[in-house]
């Protein structure tokens, strides 16, 4: 697992970048201010402190005795101050605890160069400068040969240290200001940034949750513009086709609930007529018996598909409407059971006083297709089983048949599905597990279609509590 | 990678410190020491010779002039500066300009005499660490163009 | 055996259902409109009217309630669809029950039977409920002696309800008891036919002082 650090909001990220960059850029600029300024700072007090010596040096020199004798060496210490050596073949004069800090890099450098030298050395946490120098003999002519002399200063460069850091510390002060600055300056230009995004991911977002209308106006002319304007025709002809789909769905619906209306007048006819010829048989020969009860038969089909394709049209059609009621649920079921001859074929497993507001018609209409289903294809028993939860109550159906493969599961509620062909021969109008769970949803619940763990088809029926 | 650069940052603020550093050359080294000093006279052939005092030391500007007043002595050389009294040469050394205010008339002084004059002082400014190419004024006490010269000494050009 | 006038626009449909309920024992007059309907109304004084709501010219509700008007016979609409906006209007112009499209003539003949028997169930005696005196024998009910015309589901709700005193009925006892619907009636028959009830019987409908709505449970009969 890698470690995310880096922060995730658009927001964020520029703003954080944004005070980076502005702090690491007022942070760069003035710690090379405070760099330069403390450089030329030790320079110049470098040059001083090496001036002093020399002054010192070359205003005493004429005076000196040569070739010098101790007192003349002292003398020469003397003149020059404090923290000072001065060497004379084997004479030595020192003074101060801190010569012992002239290195031997140093003394190298005055022995062998003739020149005035320095270097910077820190001790003990200061810096010093060390400064050497041989003392030379010119003759009128300029030529220079060597005395033996050589003098040696160590010079404390805390105070100027102290400076430096002063400077350093106000350089980083700088920089600090620049913080809070830059914070504003990135929230204002990332607002100004992520304001049309926001706007943007919102209409997006509106656009997803099936607001076509939703557009965002595109301001200026910049890529989040192009971007608008993009997004804006995408949903004008999402909407568009939408549109023209619906048109294409409710054409459709319309036609199918005209069609089953338009039926129904033939068929109060025939349905008038059939039963007086169906009456009327006794007389007939068979052949001719047969047909009229034939023409019985599928006439009441007919009848029953016309029902059923007008009940979903209702439903497609968004008209129809509950008719609730308080009722006894085991009642009820028990009701839709003997008003079909069912209730010695089936054990209904049910608390007494279930109580529960919903459409009577609406749930014997589930109950039927539930039930006639589970004796028509299942095997005995089949159960009913009414279970009542705080928010919701459930009534399950299982049979003890060979349950429904598993490829038949997902299709189990769609309109005209039969899984084999034998039962295209049934009395069923192939909408009626359709019908049934629109009528569940209708009242807020689910239809759902599995197997019982012994085998045989289990389907459940939940309505909620309406005051949860 | 990037969390190495806390560290870079407080290496940079530390670096704000002052560093040790190797050695460097700060300039000329001192000089002024000498066993005497040199004063210039004149020999038979009318030319200018260097005499070596040892003094051990070398003395300033106004300790030579007083010596080469003094005169040769007796070395077979001789001087061209007319002897007169105790007064002394005021010297007024600067930068590029050594001014020497003598108590003398021009007349009491050959050309070779001035060269004596500025020869010596010009070898102890060099001697004790002054650039070679300073020039020397000599005044007069008797107002002459010869006092507003800027000279050299014909010796060490 | 009664005389029933269907009032149905479509020719094949009217002569069909015709047809059947002549098997069914009983007479049928028919007319095409509502207005031809209201005249033969008037003329032939059938025993019951079956009356589809959708017609050319005045519809069958106007057709209902005009029938209402003048007469208290019984009404049996045919609508489209049980949960249709039909019914509730149709029950509201004063319809006595609705048999849904295409009807069943077994089944339409059973719902007239049992409406055309409401009106010809006398059982004994007469019964004083503080202003209200109903009388089981001459079927008539009255109203600190003004007569009160109800119609014969109306009456049968009433008496039904009146037979024990205090005693709850549910909508679907009700239904089974006055409109002989064995199984899974329209409740709001029941529910129609109680506010047209209370509008006849009760001095303020609106607090019904005979006919008591038990929430939740249904229907009763007071003062108790």
């Amino acid at each position: 697992m890698t470690r995310r650090w880096w922060p995730r909001g658009l927001r964020i990220r520029l703003l954080v970048a944004f005070v980076l960059v502005a702090v690491t850029g007022a942070g760069a600029a003035a710690w090379s201010g405070a760099r330069s300024a403390s450089a030329a700072l030790v320079t110049v007090t470098e040059r001083r402190l090496t001036e002093a010596v020399a002054g010192q040096l070359n205003a005493l020199t004429p005076q000196l005795t040569y070739p010098p004798n101790q007192a003349a060496l002292d003398r020469l210490r003397a003149a020059v101050g404090t923290d000072t050596l001065v060497t004379y073949r084997a004479l030595r004069s020192a003074a101060g605890d801190h010569t012992a800090l002239v290195s031997d890099a140093l003394r190298d450098a005055v022995r062998s160069r003739d020149r005035l030298s320095t270097q910077r050395i820190s001790a003990g946490g200061v810096p010093w400068l060390l400064i050497g120098t041989p003392v030379m003999v010119t003759a009128p002519d300029g030529r220079q040969t060597r005395s033996g002399i050589e003098v040696y200063a160590v010079r404390d460069l805390a105070a100027v240290e102290q400076q430096v850091d002063g400077m350093t510390r106000s350089a980083a002060r700088t920089a600090a200001l620049a913080l809070p600055l830059a914070v504003l300056l990135a929230l204002s230009a990332a607002g100004s940034v992520l304001r049309p995004v926001r706007k943007l991911r919102d209409t997006a977002r509106r656009l997803a949750a099936g607001d076509l209308d939703a557009r965002s106006p595109p301001r200026g002319a910049d890529e989040l513009a192009d971007l608008t304007v993009t997004i804006n025709q995408m949903a004008g002809s999402l909407q568009e086709s939408m549109a023209g789909m619906r048109r294409m769905q409710a054409d459709a619906r319309r036609f199918a609930a005209d069609a089953s209306h338009e039926l129904r007048t033939p068929l109060s006819t025939l349905t008038a007529v059939v039963e007086v010829l169906a009456s009327a048989t006794d007389g007939m020969a068979d052949d001719a018996r047969e047909s009229a009860e034939l023409a019985i038969t599928e006439t009441h089909r007919l009848v029953r598909l016309v029902d059923d394709l007008m009940e979903v049209s209702r439903f497609d059609g968004g008209t129809a409407q509950l008719l609730m009621e308080e009722i006894d649920l085991a009642d009820a079921v028990r009701d839709s059971l003997r008003a079909r001859g069912w209730a010695g074929r089936v054990d209904l497993v049910a608390p007494p006083g279930t109580r529960l507001r919903v459409d009577r018609r609406r749930l014997d209409v589930i109950v039927a297709n539930l039930v006639g289903n589970a004796l028509r294809h299942g095997h005995p028993p089949v159960r009913v089983r009414i279970t009542d939860r705080p928010a919701l109550v459930s009534i399950e159906v299982t049979d003890r048949g060979p349950g429904l493969p598993g490829h038949v599961l997902p299709q189990v509620f769609e309109r005209f599905y039969k899984h084999d062909a034998a039962r295209s021969r049934t009395p069923g109008s192939g909408l009626g597990l359709a019908i049934a769970r629109e009528n569940a949803r209708l009242h807020g619940g689910d239809l759902t279609a599995g197997n019982a763990d012994g085998g045989g088809a289990r389907f459940v029926l939940h309505l909620p509590r309406e005051d949860t | 990678m990037r969390r190495s650069w806390p560290a870079a940052l407080a290496l940079l603020l530390a670096g704000c410190g002052i560093q040790p550093s190797g050695v460097d050359d700060a300039g000329r080294a001192a000089t002024g020491v000498a066993p005497g000093v040199t004063l210039y006279f004149v020999d038979d052939d009318g030319r200018l010779q260097p005499q070596l005092r040892r003094i051990n030391r070398l003395g300033t500007i106004s300790e030579a002039l007083a010596l080469l007043l003094t005169g040769p002595g007796s070395s077979g050389l001789r001087t061209e500066i007319t002897p007169s009294g105790p007064a002394p040469i005021v010297v007024d050394p600067r930068p590029g300009l050594i001014r020497l205010m003598t108590p003398l008339a021009e007349y009491e002084v050959t050309p070779l005499g001035i060269d004596q004059i500025v020869c010596t002082a010009l070898g102890v400014w060099v001697q004790s660490g002054g650039a070679a190419d300073t020039r020397v004024q000599v005044t007069f006490t008797l107002a002459s163009p010869e006092s507003e010269r800027h000279r050299t000494c014909p010796r060490t050009g | 055996m009664a005389t029933i006038l269907l009032i149905e626009d479509d020719a094949l449909v009217r002569r069909g259902l015709q047809l059947a309920l002549r098997r069914h024992g009983h007479a049928v007059r028919t007319a095409d409109t509502g207005e031809d309907g209201l005249r033969e109304l008037r003329a032939a004084e059938p025993d019951l009217v079956v009356l589809d709501v959708m017609l050319p010219g005045i519809d069958g509700f106007e057709v209902c309630r005009r029938v209402r008007s003048v007469t208290q016979v019984p009404v049996i609409m045919l609508t489209a669809r049980g949960d249709d906006f039909d019914v509730v209007e149709g029950l509201e112009a004063g319809a006595d029950d609705y048999v849904v499209k295409p009807a069943r003539p077994t089944v339409l003949d059973a719902r007239i039977r049992a409406v055309l028997r409401r009106s010809t169930d006398p059982t004994e005696g007469v019964r004083v409920h503080r202003d209200l005196r109903i009388d089981t024998a001459a079927l008539t009910v009255s109203r600190r002696g003004e007569p009160v015309p109800l119609t014969p589901t109306e009456l049968r709700l009433l008496l039904t309800l009146s037979r024990t005193p205090g005693r709850v009925f549910s909508r679907q006892q009700l239904l089974e008891e006055v409109w002989e619907h064995r199984y899974l009636g329209d409740s709001r028959l029941v529910d129609n036919c109680v506010q047209r009830l209370r509008v006849k019987v009760e001095a303020d409908p609106a607090a019904p002082e005979y006919v008591q709505t038990v929430r939740g449970f249904g229907y009763r009969f007071g003062p108790v």
